[in-house]
Parts: C-alpha cells; structure tokens; sequence
C-alpha cells in the first residue's frame, strides 16, 4: 500500500516542476513589472496615471511622464469594440444554432474560426490601407460635414487615423471570439426550452428572445473576454490610432493605447532615464486591466457552466 | 387580434432579416480581407517571383528585391519557440487533466486560461528586461522564448482537454492491469489523446507564426541578414510587415502586402487542415 502511494507521488513529483516553473513565470513577469515601474513612482508618483505629458527631456529632472491619454484610448478603443460585437456575436450565434440553412452553418462557423486565428499584423495592413480610407470617406466625412456641433463627430477628420477606426478594426478582430463563447452557450441550451416555447405559440423573434435571456451570463463573459482582447491588441491597433497624445471625446480624433504607446515609443526609451520606467508602469497597468477583465470573464463562465 | 398577429409576425420577419444581415456583416471583413491581400499580394509575388521568397529587403523607392530573411527567422523562431515551450506546455497540461480536483491542479487551469488572453505585448516586454537587457542585443533567443511563452498556455490547454475527454473506462481499465500513474499516463492515456494534443501543437504554432507584438523588443528583426546566429537578432514576417506599412516608401507597402499573403497562406495552410479535420471528429 504504501509502495503504491510512493509510486502515485514519484509521478505527481516529476510533473509538478513544470507547473511551478509557469506560477514562476508569472510571478516573475508580474514582479519585474513593478520592480522597472518603481523608478519613475518615485520620480513623480502616481502622476504618472493621472496626467497627460510626455516630456522627453536630456536632464533627467525636466522629464515628466504621464499615461492617461494612453489608458483613455486603450478603455475608448475597446468600448467601441465591444459595442461592435455586441449585435454582431449575438446574431450571427443565434443564426447559425438555429435559423441558418444546413448548408452554410458549418461554413460561417469555419470563416469566425479563421477570422479568430488570423494573424493580427493582416488586420492591421489591412486596416491602415483598406478600412481607414472606407471609414473616412464613408463614415467620417459626411457625419464631419452634416454633424458636427455634435462633440462626438466634433473633430475634423484629417487623415482618418482615430478612435473610431481603430474601434471598428478591434470589433471585427474580437467579434468572432465573443461570439464563439456566446455560441457555445447558446448550443447548451436544452432543446425542451424551444419546444416549450413554441408549445405556446410563440413567434420565432419571441423564442428566441427567451432562450438569449437565458444565457446572459455567457454574453457578459463573452464580452468582457472580447474586451480583453481588444485592450491588449497592439500591432493592428497602433496602425491605425494616430499615435497621438489626446484625450478626447470625438470618434475622429487620433489617439494612443497603452499597447501602441509602448510599441511605439519603446524603441527610442533608453535614451531618456525615465521613459523606460513610464512604459513599464503604462504595462503594469495594462496587466492589471488585463488581468481584472480575464478573470471575472472566466470566474462568471465557470460558475455558469457549473450551475447548468 | 388579428393586428396584433400581423404585427408579431411582421416582427418575426424583421428580425429574421436583421440576424442574417448582422451575420453576413460579421463575416465579410474577412472576405474583403482575403480579396484585398490577394488583390495587391498576387502582383508582387508574380513580379518578385522565386527572388521575392529567396533576396533580401530592397533598398527605399528601389523595387522588390525579397524577403527571405523574415521567412527564415520566422521558421527558426517557431521551431526555437516550440522546442521550448511544448515540453513545458504537454507537461503542464498533464498535470492539470491528472489532478484536477487538487489545489493546483485547479490553480494551473485558471493560470493556463488566464495567460491564453493575456496581453502579448506584454510578454514582449517582459521577456526583453529579462534577456535581451542583459545580452546587450535582441536575439533569435529572446524572440523564441517570448514565442515559448505565448504558445504555452494555448498547447497546455489543448492538452488538458484532450486527456479529459478520454472516457474514464480506459484509465479505469489501465489501472486494473497495475501500471503506475506515470505509466497509466504516457503508456495509454497520451496514445489515446493524441490527436487533441496534436491539434493543440498545432494550433498554438499557427498562433506564433503570426505573433507580432511578443517580437517587437526581443528579436529585433533583420531584413538584409538570413541568420547570424542564435544571439544575433533575426526577423521574422510579421515583424516585416509591421515596419514596412509603417515606412513612407510604395515599394516596401507592396512588399508588405507580398508578405502578407505568404503569411496568410502559411496560416491557412496550417490552421484549416485542423480545423476541417476537427469537425470529422466532431460529427
């Protein structure tokens, strides 16, 4: 008996580096982090999350580092994104489960998979040469002409590099995603409910509202985990943004996030004493973000699938 | 009573429309930007012919010349990147499918989870005060384990799935004949779970072929030079892509464009034979 315990523990031993060694890292990239943020915390505090400058300076005391502009855009961005996939992952889920023919449900699935994969870097080509020169001229231009004592179409779209455009290219990257979990959910759904409630009489557009009730908590984490994704995007995302220090509230105004504002500025960063602290704390904050949305997006999904 | 019929099904074809116009309008970015791509990449491929995939990076304003650089760091990099992570990934995954009621067990599934969503760009950062600082240069090394670190979760999940899914009778039936847990493990169950680990494998390399962020600041790119060696820097086709948009000159967007349509038939190439044949064993 005992020699059996040995064994089961030998396995249980070998196989247990492993998974320390991921807690490690993680534990590690957290800590490094904080500890390449300490710098410019004690350079000028919390400022650092509060402000928007961007001093770049040769004398260390004149430099002066301030995010905001940076997780406004990141938090703006995604928003939009999610508003996007909002209507789109809910429909195309519904329609595929339930209302598209047989011949095309498995083909729209297979092109969401692909658009899911897709390397993020085509996206962006494809959003700084193809979509932004659409949206300005579709989109931006005629509600700048007609609208614009409205603050949010209030900015003169110049080159169409804004937070609308990166906006919409973030939806349709993170749409196929949320709607991939929505899907799932919506396929759980025991058929006896659709029988129920045709059993009533019930149109489709009244079953259908019933059965997506039913599954909120499945769109919620969705959503959250589309947000995720879309504030962590990076390359797609600082192509098409402007990089631009601004904080406002017009869709057609450039911008920054925090991952393009490291992509960005990241390269020149060692030639200045704090710029490289301040990035690392914009990350810092990014991870947190992250971290927040992640969690309580797979929290709430795990506690779903745990009550069905 | 009757109108109020007529309304409900008047209601009932509007959003039977609305639904089928939301999903078209969820789909079509991706064909126009698979027409796109092949509208500007085919040209620049046909032009540059064999010495598109083959030369190096063409100097501003001065034609195509190739990119052979960028695929050859992209290869290497994958390579690199899976021999680092896949062992640490499978193993990984293993545990959390062995012993999934124990404290970490459970911990290492939502840690896996967590990374899988996990800002890349951070990633990138992470790994470059890690080694790159210290080297003094980017590296093919730095590039591969920011890779490692990105495609781990991915394969670790797969892993731990495909080892749930195996019914119990199996296991059950391999302990009956007295095999220790590690024999259990690697003897039968892994054999059984082999496809679904393979599909992780897979999927997780089709990712980190087309990771741009995680490479930014660690493998540093190189257009001009093939490899020079794994503490040199190296590019990669993604990263290409990315620089060549962001220059002022048309010949290096035709470039990009040309690249990005060998990425995205590298990418299909590998994702839809796992994807297609997923749904065989699905059905």
């Amino acid at each position: 008996m005992k020699r059996e315990v040995g064994h089961i523990d030998t396995f249980k031993y070998f196989l247990l580096p492993f998974c320390l060694f991921v807690f490690g890292l993680f534990a590690l990239m957290l800590a490094v982090y904080f500890s390449a943020s300490i710098p410019i915390f004690q350079h000028e505090g919390l400022k650092i999350y509060t402000t928007n400058v961007w001093r770049a300076s040769e004398n260390p005391n004149k430099e002066f580092y301030g995010v905001l502009a940076a997780i406004y855009g990141s938090v703006y961005t995604s928003v939009l994104a999610v508003l996007i996939a909002l209507p789109l992952s809910i429909s195309f889920a519904v329609f595929v489960i339930d209302y598209a023919p047989k011949k095309i449900k498995e083909p729209l699935i297979v092109a969401t998979d692909v658009m899911a994969g897709l390397p993020t870097i085509i996206y962006g080509i494809w959003g700084a040469f193809v979509l932004v020169p659409i949206l300005k001229k579709y989109v931006m231009d005629p509600l700048y002409a007609h609208l614009s004592f409205i603050p949010l179409f209030s900015f003169k779209p110049v080159t169409g590099y804004s937070y609308l455009s990166a906006g919409v290219l973030l939806g349709i990257m993170v749409t196929p995603f949320a709607s991939a979990i929505i899907r799932e959910a919506y396929r759980s759904l025991p058929f006896m409910y659709r029988e129920a409630i045709y059993s009533l009489g019930a149109t489709r557009y009244e079953a259908t509202k019933i059965l997506v009730k039913e599954i909120k908590p499945a769109i919620v984490a969705g959503l959250l985990l589309a947000f995720g994704r879309a504030i962590g995007e990076t390359v797609a995302v600082s192509l098409v943004i402007g990089n631009t220090f601004n904080i406002s509230p017009s869709l057609f105004a450039p911008g920054y996030t925090i991952s393009s504002l490291i992509a960005n500025q990241f390269g020149n960063a060692f030639i200045y004493k704090y710029m490289v602290s301040a990035l690392f704390a914009a990350g810092l904050s990014l991870f947190f973000i992250g971290l927040a949305v992640n969690i309580l997006g797979i929290l709430i999904l795990r506690r779903y699938g745990h009550a069905r | 009573m009757q109108g109020s019929l007529r309304l409900r099904l008047f209601k009932e074809k509007l959003f039977l429309l609305s639904i089928a116009v939301l999903t078209i309008a969820t789909v079509l970015p991706l064909f126009h930007i698979m027409f796109s791509i092949m509208i500007q990449g085919i040209p620049v491929l046909i032009k540059g012919g064999w010495g598109f995939l083959t030369g190096t990076l063409a100097p501003p304003g001065g034609g195509l010349g190739g990119i052979g650089p960028a695929i050859v760091g992209t290869f290497i990099l994958t390579f690199l990147a899976s021999l680092i992570g896949l062992p640490v990934a499978i193993f990984t995954g293993i545990y959390a499918a062995e012993y999934p009621n124990s404290l970490i067990g459970r911990a290492t599934k939502t840690l896996l989870m967590v990374m899988m969503e996990f800002p890349t760009i951070l990633v990138g950062l992470f790994v470059m005060d890690l080694v790159v600082l210290p080297m003094g240069s980017y590296s093919a090394i730095a590039g591969a384990l920011s890779l490692a670190i990105v495609m781990m979760p991915y394969v670790a999940v797969y892993t731990d799935e495909a080892l749930r899914n195996i019914p119990p009778k199996y296991r059950e039936g391999a302990f009956s004949l007295g095999l220790t847990r590690a024999k259990v493990v690697f003897r039968v169950l892994v054999g059984l779970a082999k496809k679904g680990i393979m599909t992780g494998v897979l999927i997780g390399i089709a990712k980190v072929a087309g990771e741009t962020a995680p490479l930014l600041f660690t493998a540093g790119g190189a257009s001009r030079v093939y490899f020079d060696g794994l503490n040199r820097p190296v590019g990669a086709i993604p990263l290409l892509i990315y620089n060549l948009v962001q220059q002022p000159y048309t010949n290096y967007h035709e470039i990009a464009w040309g690249a990005s349509l060998l990425l995205m038939i590298i990418f299909l190439a590998l994702f839809l034979p796992i994807r297609l044949s997923l749904k065989e064993v699905k059905l």
